[in-house]
């Protein structure tokens, strides 16, 4: 599915279509499902009820963020197991025959890092498969706004931004490397790296909304979803899980946590998740949203039959590349955005072919813009 | 993934097979018999302590037995599941209403218990006390997201009388020239309605009566392996043999909340045999890879 993400900030008017969604609200508020997930809408949201039309973009705040996260505007999706079953089905199907060399060894893992990247490119899936990947000071900020929101969520609090991000992260061995990266910063690095973090800390501070916990909040929750007689296993850990398992209909939201610039590909990502969610639980989340820390956006996306649908063709067809490759196909390459930051970009002529033609592009001052 | 309900009931519901003593005896036994030999000849050594996590390395990384083992230090996911039992049983029993609201006080008060006490009911307690907020705040998200998994699992309302919930592992030594000691974990011990003539489902009793006949719950990350049988068999065996005058549990619940998965073991003589063979084999494999470490 094509997907046109607005540019920020953008005009919105929210009003008009919340006001329509409380009608629903109310409804679903009555039945026990909604009760019992405990993340069911409420009759009135503070600030979204007056009606008030904006007309240049600011972020959401407290509860009106939350208002957004719980009324998607859509009926929230019936349980139904047999759409999981079907999902399941496609996916096993079209995996059929592949994993007749993989079974008794460790399942082939597939991530939404992955299948982003080897849909893109395979040649730049390989090649970022392998080393290590170099530190950077956006990717230090993502990782410490992460554990920042993890505290958030928890304790409902951040008192020192850095040194909590910090002391979070050095008890995690996955950052050792990360943490050791940022202690050797130079002291310039390190204030472009804290005045970020504490920017984006004091936004979420400010902005993210108090989750009840009868909400059951959980943060950095593992989905696995095995496949094809346990050869394949999609993967996934949501920043956050809010609401109880489905009775009658969705219950849980899902939302991913940015702190980097808003990309097209975070949706494929929200979609990926809600397929893991509802192969898991047999019931699809009612909503996946991503929260972009930088800016204080918003991105909401009701679940739908079709959005599932749509995700598990995308999950089968980056699997079989995935699987192609793991078992010693040649990676295509295939000239895209990535190539600008590909590791294989100084052995691949596409890829030089494509960056050279947009530097030439720019130079000539015809990119278009 | 099953409904809360559904499971509990699964849980609660009268278990039909009992493990009489002369089949334990027999299997204790034949472990005795098997598993002498197999560490005889690297006698006496550094204890073995089988557990459920030592079978799953020995069946699906059998290369890193051998692998010298990390100085210990603490972790959040060390803490995880006793903090995270703690906030269940806290939840259980009715002082918080869900794992986010429990986890806070749950770990203060065993801080202060300890600082009070010196007593250390988790261990844990001095590191956690010396962290800094931030990294405490990981090691609370983590005991919540596992404690929630598990409280949202089961209909607590039907679990009456409570589970045993944590508590002790269940330990048995084989006797044989180089220690070797099984270890039986299991997360929450639901005493089972049993079938009366008089009545027709009789109310259970609290899980630690003695006589008083027990499904034991087993929770795991990821995924179940091809052999989750066996490594539910194995708490049954464990805790038959751990406590020989308490009925074999007759069930085994396992939960894989990553996976949404739920399966259930009726545990007969056959899941016992099953299950120390699996025992033997790991023994097997660990000598293994001792004597390639040390050749």
């Amino acid at each position: 599915m094509e997907v046109q993400l607005q540019s920020e900030p953008r005009e919105v008017t929210t009003a008009p279509a919340l006001g329509r969604h409380q009608v629903e609200d109310g409804m679903a508020a009555s039945t026990p499902a909604a009760r019992e997930s405990g993340f069911a809408p409420r009759s009135s949201t503070p600030g979204v009820a007056a009606g008030i039309e904006r007309r240049t973009w600011e972020p959401l705040v407290g509860d009106e963020l939350l208002g957004r996260l719980r009324i998607t505007g859509r009926p929230r999706p019936k349980t139904d197991p047999e759409l999981a079953h079907r999902l399941r089905a496609e996916l096993e199907d079209g995996l059929l025959g592949d994993d007749s060399d993989r079974r008794g060894g460790p399942p082939l893992v597939v991530t939404k890092d992955r299948l982003t990247r080897v849909l893109a490119c395979e040649a730049h899936y390989v090649a970022s498969e392998f080393g290590d990947r170099l530190p950077t000071v956006a990717m230090a900020c993502g990782a410490l706004i992460d554990v920042l929101f993890r505290q958030l969520v928890t304790v409902g609090s951040i008192s020192d931004a850095m040194a909590d991000g910090l002391a979070a992260l050095s008890v995690d061995d996955h950052h050792r490397a990360l943490v050791s990266w940022i202690d050797r910063l130079t002291d310039s690095q390190r204030d472009e790296l804290r005045t970020e973090v504490e920017r984006q800390a004091n936004g979420l501070v400010r902005r993210w909304p108090t989750l009840d916990p009868a909400w059951f909040p959980r943060t950095q929750e593992s989905v696995r979803v095995r496949l094809a007689g346990g050869t394949i296993e999609l993967s996934a850990r949501v920043d956050l899980a809010i609401g109880a398992p489905a009775q009658d209909e969705g219950s849980v939201a899902i939302i991913e946590i940015k702190s980097g610039v808003r990309r097209v590909e975070h949706r494929s990502d929200l979609h990926f998740y809600a397929l893991l969610e509802t192969l898991r639980s047999l019931a699809p989340p009612f909503v996946v949203a991503t929260y972009y820390t930088r800016t204080g956006e918003l991105d909401v996306e009701p679940v739908s039959d079709d959005l599932l649908i749509g995700a598990a063709r995308r999950t089968l067809a980056g699997t079989r590349l995935l699987l192609n490759l793991a078992e010693g196909s040649e990676p295509r390459r295939t000239p895209s955005g990535l190539c600008g930051v590909c590791a294989a970009l100084p052995t691949c002529e596409p890829g030089q072919h494509r960056t050279i033609g947009r530097v030439r592009h720019r130079a000539q001052g015809s990119d278009g813009r | 993934m099953m409904r809360a309900g559904d499971l509990t009931g699964v849980a609660l519901s009268p278990a039909g097979v009992t493990i009489d003593d002369v089949v334990r005896a027999e299997i204790r036994h034949r472990l005795i018999a098997r598993i002498g030999p197999l560490v005889e000849p690297t006698a006496p050594g550094r204890p073995i302590v089988v557990t459920l996590a030592l079978l799953r390395q020995a069946r699906t990384r059998v290369e890193s037995l051998g692998e010298p083992e990390d100085p210990f230090a603490w972790k959040p996911i060390f803490v995880r599941r006793s903090l995270g039992l703690a906030i269940v049983a806290a939840c259980a029993n009715g002082r918080f209403r869900s794992p986010l609201e429990a986890a806070g006080p749950v770990a203060s008060e065993a801080v202060s218990e300890w600082e009070r006490t010196g007593w250390r009911t988790f261990h844990w307690e001095p590191w956690f006390a010396g962290l800094a907020d931030g990294a405490r705040a990981m090691v609370l998200a983590d005991a919540v997201g596992w404690a929630t998994s598990i409280w949202l699992s089961f209909d607590w309302n039907q679990l009456r009388p409570l589970p045993q919930i944590g508590s002790g592992d269940d330990q048995w030594i084989c006797p044989a020239g180089r220690t070797v000691r099984l270890k039986g974990r299991s997360e929450l011990r639901v005493p089972l309605a049993v079938a009366s003539p008089l009545e027709r489902e009789r109310r259970p009793t609290p899980a630690n009566e003695v006589g008083n006949r027990v499904a034991l719950v087993s929770v795991s990350g990821g995924c179940p392996t091809e052999w989750w049988s066996e490594e539910l068999a194995y708490l049954a065996l464990v805790a038959g043999l751990r406590w020989p005058a308490r009925p074999v549990p007759p069930r085994v619940l396992g939960l894989w909340p990553d996976s949404g998965i739920h399966l259930s073991l009726e545990i007969d003589e056959e899941a016992l045999h099953s299950a120390a063979d699996r025992v033997v084999d790991t023994v097997r494999a660990v000598v293994e890879a001792c004597q390639s470490a040390a050749a």
